[in-house]
């Protein structure tokens, strides 16, 4: 058990630090749009690169940042019913749901975000949105990355979930 | 009714009775696609998944979410409500209800500066309870106001609320802003009028503030007036001002926004390290929490759609024999019931692309509809015994019973019905704004210049959707 223990609070610390690391993603995100609106309306020399570069961070951010959300239990639930569930129902309800629904929706969306990104890699695929053409790999990398670090918090939940459904008491 | 249409609709079934059991939306929304997409599509349903997620993270307009939840935390750290709060407590001091209205009006500005709900009953509850419990005003009516007041945050611009619903109902999210602001503070002059008056007839409910309270001369009131507002209406006319002017987009707005609640909250000496870190750390989980679940509930809405069985309902539901505003009115209906046990980006991304094509088929105004959909679902926020604005406001008033935080919370509650009837019978109530400002040529909106051709700009889901097809088919 407390080998568990001690990999359950390893595999949070580790979430927390990913979550560190990607909510710094914010602080270039405003700077490329304040950059943008800037050198636009002060400069009148809109860049080529700004349109880009926001959609990629916004979308890395939101996609990484999902593992972390789950670690902070941010990802909204229903909690008409939840509220009132002693902590044994619940610890059933999530272990059964992460089972069934979690690991095995969350190993699809890896497997299908790994081929995209590979496949975007090997072709050297360009974003078509913009004459700046960036690379596209990257963002798309982020699906299956997201995932990766989704399943990684969830073995954490699991296990954590299993330990309420078996003794009663949720895992503090 | 085809075997894809049933399989569709078994779906949307099973969806409904599996999110009751509180297993987070997103994960069971994931799942739930791609099992019965697998049995009515096959594998192109694991392609048609991938191209509304990459596609949804493309989509410039939804950076504005995380811009603007960052600058509600920073707005919210810098202390601006704070300030608000005390200028306008010893201005109006020797009105009755004095701290009721102080508390709705500094709502109603704060909303200005934030999109979502949370922090704005938390700070005015930390605020404003002692000071109403020890001035001996009555706690039903306080903690309606501080609720009340706090749930603006979800209806007035900037919300965060009606940026995703925008590409929900493909209209753009100006309009939706524009909708929403006279709305927004019909209901604050609304609920200032409502306690305005009850102290006024019954001076117990709540008293003008003892002598002690008060200033002594008028000259540091309105300092203390002008430097708490100024700022924050700086702020406000920079971010809602641009958009409303057709200068910016919103998500050029809110990264303005945010780096001006940067600046402000440095001004102010607010500016702390760790309160940046957690500024961030928490627009990180409220973003993703958020748009995780516009990407899966869009996966879903996507394979429901293959399946034909939005078109389904569409059908059915447009062949019943109704007046359309009794068909309008029941899905306002149906949008409030589901308000109660689901919260705001479960009831806009899950259920209301379900609603969607019924309420285009009526020919209504989908931006007055939006803005219907927006005060709708701020009811919900104060329809106990589900009522997140109560927990919150619990946690920081201990003094209060949750029996009298609900009983306050239902007489404004009731004002909010007045609200969405008066909308529902007088459209011009949301309409008139963006009216005036985007569709009579009042003013040419000039788009931004982007550097693209193909401007993918407000984007609806729909077109999203649209576009993931063309794809599947090379």
């Amino acid at each position: 058990m407390p080998l568990l223990t001690a990999a359950v609070r390893a595999i949070d610390r580790f979430a927390e630090l990913c979550g560190v690391a990607i909510a710094w993603l914010m602080v270039p995100l405003v700077a490329a749009v304040v950059y943008e609106v800037v050198a636009r309306y002060a400069f009148a020399a809109p860049t080529i690169w700004s349109f880009d570069v926001t959609y990629m961070l916004y979308g890395a951010m939101f996609m990484l940042g999902a593992a972390y959300t789950l670690r902070v239990g941010a990802h909204i639930r229903t909690d008409f019913f939840w509220e009132r569930w002693s902590p044994r129902t619940r610890g059933v309800i999530d272990t059964v749901a992460y089972v069934v629904f979690f690991f095995p929706g969350i190993a699809l969306f890896l497997w299908v975000g790994w081929d995209e990104a590979w496949y975007a890699y090997e072709i050297g695929e360009m974003s078509e949105q913009t004459p700046w053409r960036p690379l596209l790999w990257p963002l798309k990398a982020c699906v299956p990355l997201a995932a990766a670090l989704l399943l990684v918090q969830g073995l954490s939940e699991l296990t954590k979930s299993l330990y309420a459904a078996l003794t009663g008491r949720a895992f503090a | 009714m085809s075997y894809e249409t049933a399989i569709g609709l078994a779906m949307l079934g099973v969806m409904i009775a599996a999110i009751f059991l509180g297993f987070p939306i997103s994960f069971t929304l994931l799942f739930l696609a791609f099992a019965f997409g697998w049995w009515g599509l096959g594998d192109v349903v694991f392609n048609l998944a991938y191209f509304q997620s990459i596609g949804l993270m493309k989509e410039s307009l939804l950076a504005a979410v995380p811009l603007f939840i960052f600058m509600g935390f920073v707005a919210e750290q810098a202390g601006l409500m704070e300030r608000l709060f005390s200028a306008l407590r010893l201005l109006l001091a020797p009105v009755r209800g004095a701290l009721f209205i102080v508390v709705i009006v500094t709502a109603a500005a704060f909303a200005m500066a934030t999109g979502i709900v949370g922090a704005a009953v938390t700070v005015l509850g930390i605020m404003a309870a002692p000071i109403m419990m020890r001035s001996g005003y009555d706690g039903q009516l306080a903690a309606g106001a501080i609720t009340a007041g706090g749930t603006l945050g979800i209806l007035i611009p900037p919300s965060v609320m009606l940026i995703v619903m925008g590409p929900v109902l493909g209209v753009s999210v100006a309009d939706l802003y524009a909708a929403a602001i006279v709305p927004g503070f019909m209901l604050a002059a609304m609920y200032v009028a409502y306690v305005a008056a009850r102290s006024f007839f019954n001076p117990k409910l709540g008293p003008a503030l003892p002598k002690s309270e008060r200033a002594a001369s008028v000259w540091p009131v309105l300092r203390a007036v002008v430097l708490g507002v100024l700022p924050l209406a700086g702020l406000v006319a920079a971010t809602l001002g641009s958009i409303l002017a057709g200068m910016a987009t919103p998500t050029e707005a809110a990264g303005m926004g945010a780096a001006g609640a940067l600046v402000l909250a440095a001004a102010y000496r607010k500016l702390t390290w760790a309160g940046f870190q957690r500024a961030l750390m928490q627009s990180l989980a409220t973003s993703s929490m958020v748009l995780v679940l516009a990407l899966t509930s869009n996966i879903f809405g996507a394979v429901f759609a293959r399946l034909g069985a939005a078109d389904w309902i569409t059908e059915t539901l447009l062949a019943a024999p109704l007046p359309p505003a009794l068909m309008l009115a029941l899905v306002t209906v149906l949008i409030f019931l589901l308000g109660w046990p689901f919260e705001w980006p479960a009831v806009i991304l899950v259920f209301l692309p379900i609603f969607y094509p019924v309420v285009n088929g009526l020919g209504v105004d989908l931006v007055w509809f939006g803005a219907l959909v927006a005060v709708t679902l701020q009811t919900a926020y104060l329809s106990p015994p589900v009522a997140m604005s109560a927990y919150y406001l619990k946690q920081v008033a201990k003094g209060w019973s949750l029996a009298t935080i609900y009983k306050g919370m239902f007489q404004f509650m009731a004002i909010q019905i007045v609200a969405i009837a008066l909308i529902f019978l007088f459209p011009a109530i949301a309409t008139w704004l963006p009216d005036y400002l985007f569709r009579s040529g009042a003013l040419v909106v000039s788009e931004p210049p982007t550097t693209t051709s193909a401007d993918p700009l407000g984007e609806s889901y729909d077109q999203m959707y649209q576009r993931s097809l063309e794809n599947l088919e090379q």
